[in-house]
Order: C-alpha cells, then sequence, then structure tokens
C-alpha cells in the first residue's frame, strides 16, 4: 500500500471511495488487465481513459462483478469485494451504465426504473423517484413506451437515470457520451456535477477528450491493462507515457 | 396501473367465476368436461408463462409436473387410501420440491439449452414413471377407485383456475414480476441493479410448476386412469406454449385467451376432422409464429389497442 496509509483508518476511509489492488484477468491468452492498481478519491469525478482494448471496460466489468477477476482485491468500504455477486456489488452501493447500452427492450420507460431492487420505499414513493428521475434526462413523456423503441441518446440517458434510483455513492459510466447528441450531452453532464455536489463519486469511461478534460478532477490512464499514469487534466495532457499510448512512440522528437 | 383498471379487472374475474359456478348443472356431460378441461389449459398455460413469458425461460418440459401431480394424486389414492382432494397438496408439494431440485441447475442454462434439458427432463420423469414399478405400478397405469359424478373435479378445477390467475395477476403486476422481466430481458443488467437471477429464477419457476402438478392431480380423478406416455405426453407442453404464444406470452391475459381460443379450436377440429386435425394444428403454429409473433396482445399493442407494459 502506498504513502497515503499515514492518516489514521477512519479519515483514509473518508478520503478513499475504492482502492483497486493489483487486479488481474485474462481471457484465454489474453491478458486484458495485468495488475491494474489505482485509488479513487471520495467525492471526485474521476476519468478512467486508455486506447481501445487498454481494459477499461473490463476494468469496470471487474469492479461491478459482471467478470470474476482472477486475482487482486477492491476494497469499498473496507471490504474486498472482489468476486462477490453484481447483485451484492450493487447492494453495497456501486452502480454502473454499460458501453453499449444494456436498456430492458420489450419493457416499459417505466418499468424499466422501477425493476431497480433495494428501494427502501414502498410502490408510490419508488414511482414518484422514478418519475423525478425521468423529468430529470427529459424522458417523462415516453413513460408508457417500450425502452427497446427509445433512440440509442434516450437509451444512454434511461440507463443513467435508472442507475440513479438507489441513490449509490459510487457510480461508474461507461461511455455516458457516445451516441448522445450536444444539447442531450450538456443534459447529462450537468447532472453528473449535481451528484458531484451531493457528495457522489463517479468515474467515467470516455473517448470524448472534451468531456474527460473539462469535467474530471482526476485522470487514470490505462494501457495494455495497467495504469500508465494518474493525475490531473493538464498533467495527463502533457504526460509523454500518455501521448505514446495513444500514438505510438515517437522516434525523433518532433516541435509542437 | 391505475386503482379502476385493477377493480374493473377483478369484476371481470368475478363475473367469469360467477357464470362459471352456476352453468355446470345445465350442461351436458360433454359440455362439462369441455369447460373443465378448457379451464385446465388456462391453468397449464398461465404457469408456463410465468417462468417462460414473465421470466423468458422457454421450458418445453413443463409437462413433467403436470404428471408428477397426476401421479401423486393417482398412487395416494389408489394405493394408499387418501381422501381426493389432501392429495392435491401433496401434488403441488412434490412438484415444489422437484421444481427446486431440477431447477437449481438447469436454470443456469439459456435459451435453446435450457428448453432442450427440460425436453429431457420431462423423458426422464416418462421413464421413471414407467419403470418404477413398486410406485407406480409401471406401464400399465393406475385405475383409481371412485365414483366420481364429474361435479367435484369440475369445482376444484375451477377453484384452482382462480387461484392461478390471481396469482399470475399479482406477480405480474408487483416489482417481483418487473423484475422477472428484466431477467427475461437482459440478465447482465438485471444483476448490475441488484436482482439476484438465481433466486428470482426459482421463485418463478416453483411458482409454474405447482399450479400444473395441481391440475394434473385434478385431472387424474377426471379421468380415472393415468399411464406415463398419457400424462407425461409431450403435446402437452407445446400446448401450454403455443397458447401463451397465441394469446401473448408474457401477459396475464394473453394466455388465458390463448388457453381458451385454441381449446376450443382443437377440440372442433378433432371432432370434425379426426385425421387432419394434427395436420390443421401445424399450419396454426406456423400461421401464429410468422404473422402474430408477440401474440394477439402484441397485435393489439402495436396498433394502439392495448398499453405496453404490465405497470402504469
Amino acid at each position: 500500500m502506498g504513502a497515503e496509509g499515514n492518516g489514521p483508518l477512519s479519515s483514509r476511509h473518508e478520503a478513499v471511495a475504492l482502492e483497486v489492488r493489483d487486479l488481474r484477468k485474462a481471457f484465454g491468452g489474453v491478458q486484458a488487465v495485468a495488475g491494474c492498481s489505482f485509488t479513487v478519491p471520495r467525492g471526485q469525478i474521476c476519468g478512467l481513459i486508455g486506447p481501445n482494448g487498454s481494459g477499461k471496460t473490463t476494468t469496470f466489468n471487474l469492479l461491478t462483478g459482471v467478470v470474476e477477476p482472477d486475482s487482486g482485491a477492491v476494497i469499498y468500504g473496507g471490504e474486498d469485494i472482489a468476486g462477490l455477486k453484481p447483485f451484492q456489488i450493487f447492494a453495497r452501493g456501486i452502480t454502473r451504465t454499460f458501453q453499449i447500452t444494456r436498456v430492458f427492450r420489450e419493457m416499459t420507460v417505466l418499468e424499466n426504473m422501477l425493476s431497480v431492487t433495494g428501494l427502501a420505499m414502498p410502490g408510490r414513493r419508488a414511482r414518484e423517484r422514478a418519475e423525478e428521475l425521468l423529468a430529470l434526462v427529459n424522458l417523462t413523456h415516453l413513460r408508457a413506451e417500450y425502452g427497446g423503441r427509445l433512440s440509442y441518446g434516450q437509451q444512454k440517458l434511461l440507463e443513467f437515470a435508472r442507475a440513479l434510483m438507489t441513490d449509490p455513492d459510487l457510480i461508474l459510466l461507461d461511455e455516458p457520451a457516445a451516441g448522445v447528441n450536444r444539447t442531450l450531452l450538456q443534459h447529462l453532464l450537468e447532472h453528473i456535477h449535481r451528484l458531484h455536489e451531493a457528495g457522489k463519486t463517479i468515474v467515467i469511461v470516455e473517448h470524448d477528450m472534451h468531456v474527460i478534460m473539462n469535467h474530471c478532477q482526476r485522470i487514470f490512464v490505462l494501457d495494455y491493462g495497467v495504469k500508465i499514469a494518474e493525475g490531473p487534466p493538464a498533467a495527463i495532457q502533457g504526460d509523454e507515457r500518455v501521448i505514446d499510448a495513444y500514438f505510438g512512440r515517437r522516434r525523433t522528437r518532433v516541435p509542437r | 396501473m391505475g386503482r379502476t383498471e385493477h377493480l374493473r379487472n377483478v369484476a371481470l374475474v368475478v363475473a367469469a367465476a360467477v357464470i362459471l359456478a352456476v352453468i355446470p348443472g345445465s350442461l351436458t356431460l360433454y359440455l362439462r368436461s369441455f369447460v373443465l378441461f378448457t379451464m385446465m389449459y388456462v391453468v397449464l398455460a398461465l404457469s408456463w408463462n410465468i417462468i417462460s413469458g414473465f421470466t423468458g425461460y422457454t421450458s418445453f418440459g413443463h409437462v413433467a409436473f403436470y404428471g408428477i401431480g397426476a401421479y401423486a394424486c393417482a398412487i395416494l389414492v389408489t394405493d394408499y387410501r387418501w381422501p381426493w382432494l389432501a392429495t392435491l397438496l401433496v401434488a403441488a408439494a412434490v412438484a415444489a420440491v422437484v421444481a427446486v431440485v431440477i431447477g437449481y441447475p438447469v436454470l443456469r442454462l439459456k435459451g435453446p439449452y435450457f428448453a432442450i434439458a427440460m425436453l429431457g427432463t420431462a423423458e426422464g420423469t416418462r421413464v421413471i414413471a414407467t419403470v418404477w414399478d413398486g410406485l407406480t405400478h409401471g406401464g400399465l397405469g393406475i385405475s383409481l377407485p371412485s365414483a366420481e359424478t364429474s361435479m367435484p373435479t369440475y369445482y376444484a378445477m375451477l377453484a384452482l383456475m382462480l387461484v392461478t390467475i390471481v396469482v399470475a395477476y399479482v406477480v405480474g403486476h408487483s416489482r417481483f414480476g418487473i423484475r422477472l422481466n428484466a431477467i427475461r430481458e437482459d440478465e447482465v443488467a438485471a444483476g448490475a441493479l441488484g436482482i439476484d437471477a438465481t433466486r428470482y429464477k426459482l421463485a418463478a419457476f416453483v411458482l409454474s410448476a405447482v399450479f400444473p402438478a395441481v391440475a394434473g392431480g385434478i385431472q387424474a380423478y377426471k379421468v380415472l386412469y393415468i399411464d406415463p406416455p398419457g400424462v407425461f405426453f409431450v403435446q402437452i407442453t407445446i400446448a401450454m406454449a403455443l397458447m401463451s404464444m397465441l394469446g401473448g406470452k408474457g401477459t396475464v391475459i394473453g394466455p388465458i385467451v390463448g388457453a381458451v381460443l385454441l381449446y376450443a379450436a382443437q377440440e372442433a377440429t378433432w371432432v370434425n376432422f379426426p385425421t387432419a386435425h394434427l395436420i390443421a394444428y401445424g399450419l396454426f403454429i406456423v400461421l401464429v409464429a410468422r404473422f402474430l409473433p408477440r401474440g394477439l396482445i402484441g397485435f393489439a399493442i402495436d396498433r394502439g389497442w392495448a398499453r405496453k407494459g404490465m405497470v402504469h
């Protein structure tokens, strides 16, 4: 463990939302995640970036139990949640969205919202909450429509709203901006900031650098399944290793 | 769904129950049997629909539970002199236990693999019933001692149908039902929303097994003779599936409508064209699959005559 282990345990828990330690996962001969470690500070918007195939989505899948890790630990709330089932991890306050949307296609928008478990509230209250969230993502008028009939961007928004039903503490968003038009995206980002203000921790996987650089406070860069860089956006933008990972290593230094 | 809509549906079921409770005295024996078997198929289709329509696990072996129920009733009445109605509780309990034991491994399979595993399960139960002479009387079947007047079985089937409709309706309009739908649509996403799919699927499977078992028990007492090929008949499973699909699986009204229409059609073609009725049946399957892939309810929804979804 790193240098941040100095303070008393309680304050460390305050400061850290999630700690990933030496996480590994291979699919056949492909080492998708190869000893990845990083620490997500509580209450921040973090970005997880890297070239295609660098292990971002697999990392999300490992954190949420969709895929079981070969080894390593995921510390959340003082407990190692690596290897737990998705529904157990969800019950501990972590929700996610998917890179390719997974709305329930032959269920109405409202039913999509109400399918979430762990709502410690009566049916009427759950319905009100669903309506509030649908209003936030401008889907109220489509509440009785099948999820599969929505546009791709609307499906992304529905998935986002659905993930917020239980008021989770840690929200993992896998490419929330992909396929969402500018107006809707602006709306989505505003909402992400509102969650941030409410003290939530958010991790975003995203290829849209505009979103990452302008909205994240801390960025983790993955390449070949390991973290190669970490820092605030400004530092990441100029980081040699990051540029190498995205564009390949330069033979000679080219002036900008 | 609004309160008035629920009240209207309750009123419809009560009205149907009253009519069905009053008529048998004035029906011929044939017609009384016809209504009884129609009600039985409503039970079977609605039960199949809980695991296969709501939850998306298409079972091609549900007749196993029907057969188990029939045998539980016949053995207890014949060999142990049990009162008939009490055997129905045992039929339900045995089916529930078998559903847990079989469901736990088999519900890990998806799509066609689950369907085939269930087909195998039904064949397995049929073979066990055939070879386990000491318990089941083997291939000779069991003749039940009885002074059946056809009235008790009629009312038992009516009661069972009402219970099944109420359970299917409550499940269909509850959060439990929505989560079964979520498992049907996308099990990975369901897990990510906190749904323990294994537990939910098993609960749905047990529910879908219990009512066919009781129906099997009532049927055994109605016809007074059962044998393995008769009560583990694959066509009964096919009928459950077809009826649900014709009406619209994943809904409550769909399997009811499908069962009534298809059983009536089957009876009419059987009576009028004894040799051609299987051809008509096959043709019907093709036409439903081609033109009504989501059943009559799906057809109505697409035209805006019915609302989408179960919860409004």
